[in-house]
């Protein structure tokens, strides 16, 4: 655990809001394997269960008073298969265990999230606000939004960030949390909850988000392997 | 069994043989038979196994044909010509399927002026561009003679329908053999030319070959592993007029600059005094590049009359310079790999080759492509640019004129060849599993393979490595009592549109906006960082973004780079030259030790190597320098070791192991792997083909180390080894991808190589957790370290080493020995990883702590 803003804690791969006890999670993209199954790359499916028990054994023993998830749940765009259907359902079952309260932000995967959350009883959000934390996918800024307007903390999923940390004699990617600014208020930007790949690699990538649309050299990066790791800027991540 | 056949028949037997029309025709149009001609038509005839070894241009074509049309002739003739495919002619090139159709058509219209009537003799080329409406003639109307790919002729094969077609064929042609018996093309085409022969039983095979050797083992990858087969082997009759060039006489103080210059007005002097040049690069960028620099440079003298011609051109540009060439319109024309192969181009009076062709074989055959009449004189002419290259390139040239031809490697036992052709098969028709495994050991590539392994192969085809309720996603087979078919509906289509052996490139394109400026290595850009500064055709650029792709840069002229260049899968210098050159070193080592004058020293090495003078006394004084330098020239019988210090403070290790760069990249790996394992860290190591550097931070006992290994646990060792490499991801994806693992075209949509890779690793990581030993991840291993590397002949050495049969040498050194300069600057990066993950990224942030504290 390690704090990356005041209350504001990383464990594993998700963000403890301590003042809300609230879990933050980011895109999970169940369905990940599927999809690439039906684009003729037959990989064997281990996402699932992956992602279960990894999510198990971080919040082993706790309890929270929500638990918000960034978007891109699921991740196929247009349609939904029985299995991503079961699959997300009983991904959600899990997290109830540890919550009774869920939101589900959309995210730009989620056009048909809304039956999946009505069988459970959710409610698809565009965004959540919790006191000066905002909170939402990150696809979209919201200019015209009060909230936002208000918001000091922005915490948003979407880029999956990850980084590539190199030597100059060999080059590994992990996946990390990053913070920084945005017009004034805090960005922080939480990684994929995707186990089957780290993510866009945001040291060399062009980037998706529009709240990214900016240098990021003063950014701060924490990767998360066994634990979490502060590495400071981005900019003391370039060569030497 | 195996047999040479050395006598030639006599002339009026082969007269006998023919139709009155063929052998009038043939005596107006040639005086006598060519010497391949002399030795194969009775056995063609026949209907023996043959393997015909000849150069181009000694009337290869009639060679393998003249039977079969007399034959077909014949039966016209008669009345009894049949609707049926007689002959199968399979080469690797559609252009050479065209040119062998009108070589075919030719003459059987001029035949049939002889005769006054028409035979009605269908000769047809079927491959990847053939039109449907094409396709539906054939099959209501298949010809006598099918000219086709190995690719196409395995998608016939499991046609339901055109299947019927190949059902009573007498003769399979297997022409340009030695072009695929080494690599996965030539593997696929023998498991066909199984399926053809369990369709037809009866038919004869026939091989045709430029020189090649090991000749036995060709014959029988030609026959099948148990068949007979006649091997007729007529080497080289002509003259050969070699010389080895350098633009400058001095390879070591000349500039770069200056020594370019030189180089293109030598190669312009020599164009100009010749009709028809042909010029070979290794690579299709230095091609573009010497066309560029000589339409550059010489203005005046290259207009239209110059022109690249290599496989990333278009189909049409390719057969306009073809054309252009032949109608004697060209001055100069510049490949790299392309017009190796039996391609008619007409008249050449010279072949130049930039840069050592790396082994015997392929310099005969591009030397070859001179004066393509019998009984002329061949002229070649080699540049070298470096002293390593001079050596080589002159051992090279005593090869070819001594007739010594090195021998090539044939992959066996590749795993992901028989799962995409067991897949073929089983859309074909249903097949017990016991007569399915007994057809594929027929092949020569698999008479070896095991039974696991086979079975491996079926139970990664039917699904059955994933859990019962996903297995309908997997599975492309079914197998039940001991039988196996085709599963799915889209199967046949799956197999049709993914078949094939050769892998996508792998290039992004490099751009500034939307200029684009060339390509990088998909490997190369993943160890670019933002802001990293790379050379690109001779320029510097800045590395901003990737997206898919496409690399973003910024020219930044003059400053110097900081990722060094990046060599790719360069052709490596053959084995068995390797040791020639070795053994060359090892005979003036003993001159020096013997302290013969300099005067009888370069009069040995005019004799030995057929060197003029200048040229001899260039590379005395390379070996001299050498010699005294450190009183050591490394041989085949003598590795030296030797360790200096870098400019930057970090030790390096030289081996100077002359065996070629697939031995040197084992070798290299293992000693760096046990180094690693000892020390716990990465090593970088650098390889070329005479021989590899290790470099750390720490000291380190190189010489313990190689000492250390033993030949019995190379392989295991290795496979560990290069298990974290680049080149063993990039492997596996072909793997994955001829496996049909990872289809490249699946429901009308083709994926990007980016994808692929991307995708390849999610699915290595996947099979890892199934098995470390799954069929996939075995196969890439096998190519990576038999086909990419030389396992085999590592072994060899190590044993040599381990019998004090090679001695091993270790010196220190306070600047690098000359022999080492060439290596310290042109070898081949790659890292050895032993950190695991987690431990790689603790080491850096404790790096960046470290940075950050002192910022402060």
């Amino acid at each position: 655990m390690m704090e990356i803003h005041k209350d504001i804690e990383i464990v594993d791969l998700f963000l403890h809001l301590k003042r809300f006890n609230s879990l933050v999670i980011g895109d999970v993209h169940i369905g990940y394997e599927e999809a690439l199954n039906k684009q003729g790359i037959l990989i064997p499916r281990f996402q699932f269960k992956d992602t279960l028990k990894r999510f198990e054994k971080a919040v082993k023993g706790k309890k929270f008073d929500s638990i918000i998830l960034l978007g891109d749940v699921k991740h196929e765009f247009g349609t939904i298969s029985e299995t991503e259907w079961r699959n997300t359902l009983q991904f959600i079952d899990t997290l109830s265990e540890y919550t009774k309260k869920i939101y589900l932000i959309k995210g730009n995967h989620d056009k048909v999230l809304e039956p999946i959350a009505e069988k459970r009883n959710l409610e698809v959000v565009d965004n959540v606000k919790l006191d000066d934390i905002f909170l939402l996918h990150g696809h979209i800024i919201p200019e015209e939004n009060e909230d936002y307007k208000k918001a000091k903390i922005i915490i948003i999923g979407h880029e999956h960030p990850a980084i590539s940390i190199t030597d100059n004699l060999k080059t590994e990617t992990y996946k990390c949390f990053i913070k920084g600014k945005f017009k004034g208020k805090i960005l922080i930007v939480v990684p994929s909850f995707n186990l089957v790949t780290q993510g866009t690699d945001i040291s060399k990538e062009d980037l998706l988000s529009p709240f990214l649309d900016q240098n990021l050299d003063n950014f701060e990066v924490f990767i998360v392997e066994d634990k979490i790791y502060n590495f400071g800027k981005i900019k003391n991540l370039r060569g030497k | 069994m195996i047999s040479y056949k050395t006598k030639e028949d006599k002339e009026e037997e082969i007269f006998e043989l023919l139709n009155p029309i063929v052998r009038d025709w043939f005596r107006q149009k040639f005086k006598t038979f060519s010497p391949p001609q002399k030795f194969a038509i009775t056995e063609i005839h026949s209907r023996q196994n043959v393997l015909v070894s000849a150069p181009t241009g000694t009337g290869k074509t009639l060679c393998l044909f003249l039977s079969i049309l007399n034959e077909l002739i014949d039966s016209s003739q008669k009345g009894i010509l049949q609707n049926k495919i007689y002959a199968v002619y399979t080469s690797p090139l559609k252009s050479l399927n065209s040119d062998i159709s009108l070589n075919l058509k030719g003459p059987l219209e001029e035949m049939e002026k002889i005769a006054r009537k028409k035979f009605g003799i269908r000769i047809s080329v079927r491959t990847g561009d053939t039109t449907t409406a094409e396709r539906q003639k054939m099959l209501k109307t298949p010809p006598h003679i099918l000219i086709t790919t190995p690719e196409s002729l395995s998608i016939l094969l499991a046609s339901p329908k055109f299947k019927d077609h190949l059902k009573n064929v007498d003769f399979g042609i297997i022409d340009e053999v030695h072009s695929l018996a080494e690599n996965k093309r030539g593997t696929q085409l023998s498991l066909a030319f199984e399926r053809l022969q369990y369709l037809s039983l009866g038919m004869a095979r026939i091989g045709a070959s430029a020189t090649i050797e090991p000749l036995e083992e060709i014959a029988k990858f030609v026959a099948g592993s148990k068949r007979d087969c006649k091997i007729i082997n007529t080497p080289l009759i002509k003259q050969l007029d070699l010389k080895v060039l350098s633009p400058s006489s001095d390879l070591i103080e000349e500039p770069f600059g200056l020594m370019h210059q030189k180089m293109y007005e030598l190669l312009d002097g020599l164009i100009q005094k010749h009709k028809t040049t042909l010029i070979f690069t290794n690579t299709r960028s230095a091609t573009e590049r010497v066309v560029h620099h000589l339409k550059d440079k010489f203005p005046k003298n290259y207009t239209e009359n110059i022109g690249a011609h290599h496989g990333s051109l278009s189909k049409e540009h390719r057969l306009d310079i073809e054309k252009r060439m032949r109608d004697g319109k060209m001055k100069c024309v510049v490949s790299s790999t392309s017009l190796e192969l039996g391609l008619d181009i007409g008249y050449i009076d010279l072949v130049i080759l930039l840069g050592s062709p790396k082994s015997v074989a392929r310099f005969v055959q591009r030397i070859g492509r001179s004066c393509h009449q019998l009984n002329a004189t061949i002229k070649g002419r080699v540049i070298v640019l470096d002293r390593d290259d001079l050596i080589e390139c002159s051992v090279m040239a005593k090869n070819a004129l001594e007739n010594k031809i090195d021998k090539i490697h044939i992959p066996k036992n590749s795993l992901d060849v028989l799962a995409q052709e067991i897949y073929g098969m089983a859309n074909q028709q249903i097949w017990e599993e016991k007569e399915l495994f007994k057809l594929i050991k027929n092949s020569y590539c698999y008479e070896d393979l095991s039974k696991k392994d086979f079975d491996d192969v079926l139970s990664y085809l039917d699904g059955s490595y994933t859990s019962l309720e996903d297995r309908h996603v997997y599975a492309k087979i079914w197998r039940n009592e001991g039988k196996i078919g085709k599963k799915g509906k889209l199967s046949r289509v799956i197999y049709m549109t993914n078949i094939g052996t050769i892998p996508d490139e792998t290039a992004v394109t490099v751009k500034i906006g939307e200029r684009k400026i060339g390509y990088i290595e998909e490997a190369f850009l993943e160890r670019l960082k933002r802001n990293d500064l790379f050379v690109l055709g001779g320029q510097v650029y800045q590395f901003l973004f990737a997206r898919g792709m496409v690399a973003q840069v910024q020219a930044s002229p003059g400053r110097p780079p900081t990722v060094p260049a990046w060599f790719s899968e360069m052709l490596p210098l053959s084995f068995d030259l390797a040791n020639d050159i070795g053994k060359f070193r090892r005979l003036i080592e003993q001159k020096f030790e013997n302290k013969k004058s300099k005067d009888e020293m370069i009069d040995f090495i005019s004799e030995y190597l057929y060197t003029n003078r200048q040229t001899s006394t260039a590379i005395y004084n390379y070996m001299k320098e050498q010699y005294d330098y450190c009183k050591h020239i490394p041989n085949d019988k003598k590795i030296l070791i030797e360790q200096f210090k870098d400019e930057r403070g970090n030790k390096k290790i030289i081996f100077h192991t002359m065996f070629g760069r697939r031995v040197n990249d084992c070798l290299s790996r293992a000693v760096a792997f046990a180094i690693s394992r000892l020390e716990h860290k990465d090593v970088e190591i650098g390889i070329n083909d005479n021989g590899f550097y290790i470099s750390s931070s720490k000291p380190i006992n190189a010489l313990r180390a190689l000492q250390a290994l033993k030949s019995k646990e190379l392989r295991k060792i290795l496979e560990q080894a290069i298990e974290k490499t680049e080149i063993f991801r990039r492997r596996f994806r072909h793997c994955a991808t001829r496996s049909l693992m990872i289809l490249r075209q699946y429901k009308g949509r083709k994926k990007r190589v980016g994808r692929q890779q991307v995708s390849s690793m999610i699915l290595m990581s996947a099979l890892k957790r199934i098995s470390d030993d799954f069929s996939i991840l075995k196969e890439a291993k096998r190519e990576v370290l038999e086909d990419l590397m030389d396992v085999d002949h590592t072994i060899d050495i190590l044993k040599n080493i381990e019998d004090g049969k090679i001695e091993l040498k270790a010196i220190f050194t306070e600047i690098p020995s000359p022999f080492s300069f060439n290596l310290i600057l042109q070898a081949h990066l790659d890292v050895l990883k032993i950190e695991d993950k987690i431990e790689f990224l603790k080491r850096m942030h404790s790096q960046v702590l470290a940075k950050i504290s002192l910022n402060k």
